[in-house]
């Protein structure tokens, strides 16, 4: 019932948008973000076709002891599914404070009409319990119509994982009514430098929402352009702890253990592993000039795959395996290519810009992300590999560079210096690939070079 | 060889016939000292002679640290600079190197660490290749010049800057190649 569109439903939609997208605005309007530099906000609906469902999530209930841990909880859950919900960009939400006038009676089918008058089609019930120190948190979908719960979660886990706990609860809903899976489980892995500003970098991760940023190395060097292996236990980066750069991975099943991949020749960076997760692709140089190299995790002699005077780099595995984009100068610029896994069948795709780089396939391989240098600046470009028509994500005088899709291919995660006043500085941002819902995740030392996770490691 | 043990038996000859003298000299009670042996025979002959010993300390025989730091005060060797986005060789970059390779050849024993380094202007991941060209192209000229140190490159990106504000001055300053002894 809650597929098929309904033309007066989705009239309903259309109406009230602006105020939860002005509501949106407000929200990830940063303070420090200058308006000239934000991303001009061109709005589609999301999904297409597809209309927003009307959704109510009143205040959670809290069955247990009234600890002060528990109320945080509560709030903490709330918080984080709400947003989650918000973020997937497939709801119309009205949370507490839109269904305050309601007078709830405590019967159900009578509360269901209530939330139904103010134009609700589900509603989410969130109870929380205390159970011997650990919280139980139950999620439950209605469909205010017909009165069936089409979805029931449980979950049990301690206090410290109560964000967790709620973005399961969230991607469950979100997976529900979109078909797909949801990304509040994601992980981003991104370069920091707090720890010794402008000296050392370490790779560190954070939750897709920003939340929860923690280094995974400690190599007082400088260590960058972190890439995910597919099933997100591999992460593959570049590190100078052994002087020259060369490539290290972690490995997320054997306690984040580091252990050294390619470290031979004068340069070793770019790393992009190919889905099988198996192989994977570096630039690299032995003295002469920079190429394109692929390798497999389990030895055997790096196989060249390009060749030409200039420069070869920032090679990126496509998702089906068959192709891999790079950044060649071979035409006098840097300018993004596709070619394939052996090397041949060379195209070029990026054709506005003096300087295009950081090429990241969309997780459903029809799509390049791309730092794209237009007017002395950087903007995120994406590029439609059948059409090949290019269309800004960002704009403004600020640099933005470092792009990676998330796993529903929705969002761009990108690094810029669109926050800096005074003195330059780089942070992590996301935001809506149709530039919509820019919002800022870091904002300790100088972060770059995001790679976004496909589940979570 | 054979050549070298003949020399050595005239010189054996020679002493010989020093040590065989001095008998006769022995009864005389506190003679002039005769003159030192190594005067009669031919000196080649010997040995070579012990190597003259300055009394002026070599001014490069410190640590690297104090070598560099000399480098850096007397101007010996150089910064390379170079164009946005390009690591081709200006003009004045080639001046820097010919000069940079005079001081290098006169000291054949250091190894050299050539590092490229871009501004901020490039992304960071097209920089690191970007730093390596430089270094490149700065050892291959020098060795076109006939430099034949040990020479190690190495790219920093846009990850060390020697200047961090904004602009063409400070960019300038972070596009190029330093050169710094690691070795000898």
């Amino acid at each position: 019932m809650l597929s098929r569109p309904r033309t007066a439903f989705f009239v309903t939609v259309l109406a009230c948008l602006p105020i939860t997208l002005a509501t949106q605005q407000r929200a990830a309007a940063d303070p420090q973000i200058p308006d000239d530099s934000r991303p001009d906000i061109v709005l589609t609906l999301s999904g297409g076709q597809r209309p927003l469902v009307r959704l109510a999530i009143p205040t959670a209930g809290f069955g247990g002891t009234a600890s002060t841990e528990g109320a945080t909880a509560v709030r903490e859950i709330e918080g984080t599914v709400r947003a989650d919900l918000d973020s997937s960009r497939i709801f119309v939400i009205q949370g507490a404070s839109e269904l305050a006038a309601l007078q709830l009676t405590g019967d159900d089918a009578r509360d269901r009409e209530l939330y139904r008058s103010l134009g609700n089609e589900v509603v989410l019930h969130m109870d929380l319990q205390e159970e011997a120190g650990r919280l139980v948190l139950e999620g439950r979908v209605v469909d205010l119509e017909s009165g069936q719960t089409v979805l029931g979660k449980r979950y049990r886990g301690e206090f410290p994982l109560a964000r967790r706990i709620a973005h399961t609860l969230a991607d469950e809903v979100v997976q529900y009514f979109s078909q797909r899976p949801g990304i509040a489980l994601s992980t981003i892995a991104f370069v920091s430098d707090r720890q010794a500003p402008y000296e050392e970098k370490e790779i560190y991760l954070m939750d897709y929402d920003g939340w929860n940023q923690r280094p995974i190395t400690a190599h007082r060097s400088l260590s960058l352009a972190p890439d995910w292996s597919p099933d997100g236990q591999l992460l593959a980066y570049v590190t100078y702890v052994r002087g020259s750069p060369g490539i290290f991975v972690a490995d997320f099943q054997s306690n984040g253990e580091k252990r050294a991949l390619v470290t031979d020749g004068t340069l070793n960076s770019s790393p992009s592993f190919a889905p099988d997760g198996r192989r994977f692709v570096i630039t690299r140089s032995t003295g002469g000039s920079a190429e394109i190299y692929a390798g497999d995790l389990g030895g055997g002699a790096l196989r060249q795959l390009t060749y030409s005077p200039g420069i070869d780099t920032s090679p990126a595995w496509s998702p089906s395996g068959r192709e891999i984009a790079f950044t060649s100068s071979r035409s006098g610029s840097p300018q993004i290519y596709v070619m394939d896994s052996e090397g041949a069948n060379l195209r070029r795709i990026s054709t506005v810009g003096s300087y295009n780089d950081g090429a990241a396939w969309s997780p459903d391989g029809t799509r390049l992300v791309y730092a794209s240098r237009r007017n002395g600046t950087f903007n995120i470009a994406i590029t439609d590999l059948v059409t090949l028509e290019t269309s800004l994500v960002t704009g403004g005088r600020s640099s933005d560079e470092s792009p990676a899709y998330s796993p529903d291919g929705r969002k761009i995660a990108f690094a810029s210096s669109r926050s800096y006043s005074r003195r330059r500085e780089t942070q992590i941002y996301v935001v809506d690939v149709d530039g919509a819902n820019l919002k800022q995740l870091t904002s300790e030392g100088n972060n770059y070079s995001p790679a976004w996770s496909r589940r979570r490691p | 060889m054979s050549r070298t043990r003949m020399l050595s038996a005239i010189g054996l000859v020679g002493l010989s016939l020093v040590i065989m003298g001095c008998p006769k000299k022995a009864p005389e009670p506190v003679p002039p000292p005769p003159p030192p042996p190594v005067t009669v025979p031919p000196p080649q002959e010997v040995a070579p002679p012990p190597p003259v010993v300055d009394e002026t300390p070599d001014p490069w025989s410190g640590e690297i640290e104090e070598i560099n730091r000399m480098i850096v005060e007397q101007g010996l060797v150089g910064d390379v600079y170079y164009d946005f986005d390009k690591f081709d060789l200006r003009p004045d970059a080639r001046e820097q190197l010919a000069k940079n390779a005079q001081f290098i050849r006169q000291h054949p024993n250091f190894r050299f660490t050539v590092e490229g380094h871009c501004d901020e202007r490039g992304t960071n991941e097209y920089n690191i290749t970007l730093g390596q060209g430089r270094s490149s192209a700065a050892v291959g000229y020098l060795q076109s010049l006939g430099v034949a140190n040990g020479m190690r490159t190495i790219s920093y990106g846009e990850e060390r800057p020697v200047c961090t504000q904004s602009g063409e001055s400070c960019w300038q300053r972070n596009r190029r190649a330093r050169f710094i002894v690691t070795g000898k």
